[in-house]
């Protein structure tokens, strides 16, 4: 009989391992960027970027459209849309990576670096993030901040503008995954 | 110049530019309110998510930056990020549009439920998985009840 049980318990663990996706997603993934100068404070936040992470390699892709930064004034987001970004000629930034020494099975935060390459205006970068990474229950919690360098993507600042924006970008993030089912 | 042009025109040149400032500190803001633009293109969320999926350069010279409304299914309302969310079926299983509602739609939003034909009204930023419209208000509500 208890033979019977642990058989029983086995394949439904089994069958249930079977329909676990190894993929998580978000599409409403936020991220923000800030420009701390003496002139003036820039932020914008992006609040639908997409990604999925895939456990059973444990990568991970990020995407988001550069036109849905969201500014508090408008004159900043046409500057950084029309002249720095050029977001009709490179409207996407993107992100791929690998969480390294990850273990998606593991309860509570683990704090992970994220090594991968970080694409704006069509410019490539290597790049490493610090990242803390919550499971709860299946669902997943990665965040993070990191810097990016403004003249690595060859954004052209006009000299009249130079002392309002920063040369070194802090961007934070935060997404919140849900399975996904295909 | 003689003394009293100069201190009128020190004086326009003061206002002007204080006029300036208020503009761009406190006037210039991002948040458009889409109630008082007209919409430009009308369409189905499946027709919305077909033609990105189709051929997205194409769909977004149709679309993108347009203000356009959407007639479509709810699938999902979310409040993630402090942001109010309007999900529509798109014409797959993976692929909706996504809407970022105006901070003015909240009680109209509470009241939608999943099924519900709906018609929203937003500016069209392009497409990742989904179509993404932002600064959304609903224009007319059905219930399928």
């Amino acid at each position: 009989m208890n033979r019977i049980i642990i058989l029983l318990s086995l394949l439904i663990n089994f069958m249930d391992s079977d329909n676990r996706s190894d993929q998580v997603i978000t599409r409403q993934g936020q991220v923000s960027f800030f420009s701390y100068t003496s002139v003036e404070n820039i932020e914008a936040k992006n609040n639908q970027v997409l990604s999925i992470v895939d456990f059973s390699k444990n990568e991970i892709a990020i995407s988001m459209l550069m036109n849905a930064f969201v500014f508090k004034k408008s004159l900043m987001h046409e500057h950084f849309n029309e002249s720095y970004i050029e977001s009709d000629l490179y409207p996407k930034a993107t992100f791929q990576g690998s969480i390294i020494d990850f273990d998606p099975l593991a309860e509570g935060i683990q704090t992970k670096m994220v090594k991968g390459t970080l694409t704006i205006r069509d410019i490539t970068k290597e790049v490493e993030i610090k990242t803390s990474i919550e499971n709860i229950d299946g669902t997943y919690l990665i965040t993070g901040d990191f810097e990016v360098i403004v003249k690595d993507f060859e954004i052209k600042i006009p000299p009249i503008l130079a002392p309002n924006i920063a040369k070194n970008i802090s961007i934070k993030f935060r997404f919140e995954y849900q399975p996904y089912e295909k | 110049m003689s003394k009293k042009n100069k201190i009128t025109f020190s004086l326009i040149t003061l206002l002007l530019l204080g006029g300036l400032y208020i503009y761009f500190e406190f006037c210039n803001y991002t948040d458009i309110d889409i109630d008082k633009v007209s919409t430009e293109i009308k369409t189905s969320s499946k027709n919305l998510t077909a033609s990105f999926i189709r051929n997205e350069k194409n769909a977004n010279s149709i679309y993108k930056d347009k203000i356009i409304e959407v007639e479509g299914v709810v699938k999902e309302v979310t409040f993630l990020n402090k942001r109010n969310t309007v999900i529509l079926y798109g014409n797959n299983k993976n692929s909706g549009v996504l809407c970022d509602m105006q901070s003015n739609q909240i009680m109209e939003i509470k009241k939608l439920v999943k099924g519900q034909n709906i018609v929203l009204k937003g500016v069209c930023k392009g497409f990742l998985k989904d179509a993404i419209l932002l600064n959304c208000m609903l224009i007319n509500q059905q219930s399928n009840e």
